[in-house]
């Protein structure tokens, strides 16, 4: 190719082929979709953030010395990984989109880093604020089959009889005043409630957390009943097939609160 | 109609929006850059003239397609070299070889501010600079060889360099400390054999 043609060549390669320049439109686009992307991987960093610091609200910390579990312990067990993992990816996401941008070169990646973690901080505390983490649990746990056991250390961490961990949802109240509780796997429980001390009420079909001793293979006996929190979503899910109210009954029953002279529904200890 | 004394007049981004309206005028910067970039290219890439003219043709065929990038948010010569220096790597990364550099022609005064900078003179004041500088920038890693001939044979500042490679300012930096370390150790080691 002779050089000083070459201007000639590209243009006759330019006019056979048709060759057009690409539309501003596209560029512009290219870009707003890469911030786009970014700005939705915020969005989804943010809300895993907000569902952790719910996590992290209730993981009982303060009880590790009924629960006889080490500080490190409980954070081994209750730690939201797959959570984790997901906020890293988003986090991720976030810093590859910048960085694609027209100017994200020009920033060192520790500085792309730092900005897409703190904005995520940021969004997640807002979140947070606003309860949204509690109610994405909540929809998840209710609306996706695996999500309970996969990605809320929660349910499994207080469905351990053995350690006197117990986890359900309130089915009945039997005649000599215990309650009978469906667990996770469907399994039912007679729950001795004759030496628990606590002031909450308990309605029927409310998910509970249960510290005390397993006395058989199907009576625990109970030494403190406190609300489910994280993962009280799936006990949605259990309803129906443990021979319950449904779902939809138990969320009715749940809110509002049935009236506090209802002996069938409620009872105060 | 434009004639080609007044494009010559033109500064780069003028003629980027003469050339969208008349595609014929795109010769222009096609003259007013296929030396330079020959040289580049035929500088960081393995490839004979003929070869190094195919991926010059290839460069501008995608200036022209990407024309309406170019936004004027950096310089228009950082803009076509940008483009360039991804054209090489990924001839590079399809032909899996090592880039060879192929008888850097360099400048007297390029020569003389490159020893400077890497402090090289006192040690190797005997030898014939020219000829061992270009072998030694051969045998950099691609990234330090780039880095070398941007700055000090085509003769670009570091903000432009930034652009070029897409890295930040604090990266180029350090790898242009970097290549020059790498460089001056293997001119101290032609120059003890």
């Amino acid at each position: 190719m002779e050089n000083n043609n070459l201007g000639d060549k590209i243009l006759e390669t330019i006019k056979e082929h048709r060759i057009k320049p690409k539309g501003r439109w596209y560029f512009l686009l290219k870009n707003y979709l890469i911030w786009l992307a970014g700005a939705l991987a915020l969005l989804a960093a943010g809300a895993s953030l907000s569902v952790m610091i719910y996590f992290f609200q209730y993981n009982d910390f303060g009880m590790r010395r009924e629960i006889n579990k080490s500080l490190a312990e409980m954070l081994i067990l209750t730690m939201p990984y797959l959570w984790l993992i997901f906020l890293g990816i988003f986090v991720f996401i976030i810093y590859y989109n910048l960085k694609h941008t027209k100017t994200g070169y020009r920033y060192q990646i520790w500085f792309i880093m730092m900005s897409a973690v703190l904005a995520s901080i940021f969004l997640g505390g807002l979140f947070s604020l606003a309860g949204w983490g509690e109610k994405l649990d909540e929809v998840l746990e209710e609306k996706t089959p695996f999500y309970g056991q996969v990605m809320n250390p929660h349910l499994d961490f207080w469905s351990n009889p053995e350690e006197g961990r117990l986890v359900g949802v309130v089915d009945s109240f039997s005649e000599d005043g215990n309650l009978n509780l469906v667990d996770k796997d469907r399994t039912k429980w007679t729950i001795n409630i004759s030496e628990e001390d606590m002031k909450m009420p308990i309605i029927m079909g409310q998910p509970i957390r249960i510290l005390g001793e397993k006395e058989s293979k199907s009576t625990f006996k109970a030494k403190k009943i406190l609300p489910m929190m994280p993962g009280r979503g799936f006990f949605k899910h259990v309803g129906p097939r443990a021979g319950m109210k449904s779902g939809r009954e138990i969320n009715n029953n749940m809110v509002p609160p049935p009236r506090m002279n209802d002996s069938r529904m409620k009872k105060d200890f | 109609m434009i004639n080609d004394l007044n494009l010559e007049e033109k500064t780069d981004e003028e003629l980027v929006n003469i050339i969208l309206e008349n595609q014929n005028t795109f010769s222009c910067v096609v003259n007013r850059y296929k030396d330079k970039l020959l040289r580049y290219i035929r500088r960081i890439s393995s490839s004979n003239l003929e070869d190094a003219e195919d991926i010059l043709q290839n460069i501008f065929i995608k200036v022209y397609l990407n024309l309406n990038e170019f936004d004027g948010s950096l310089k228009f010569s950082s803009w076509i070299y940008r483009i360039a220096h991804n054209e090489v790597i990924d001839n590079y990364r399809k032909k899996k070889a090592r880039p060879q550099l192929i008888d850097i022609d360099i400048k007297d005064s390029q020569i003389k501010e490159l020893a400077g900078d890497t402090n090289i003179i006192e040690e190797i004041s005997r030898l014939e600079l020219k000829q061992n500088i270009s072998a030694a920038i051969d045998e950099l890693d691609l990234k330090y060889q780039e880095i070398i001939i941007l700055k000090y044979i085509e003769e670009k500042d570091y903000q432009e360099i930034s652009d070029i490679i897409k890295k930040p300012l604090g990266t180029v930096a350090s790898r242009m400390n970097k290549a020059k370390a790498e460089l001056k150790k293997i001119l101290v080691n032609k120059s003890s054999h």
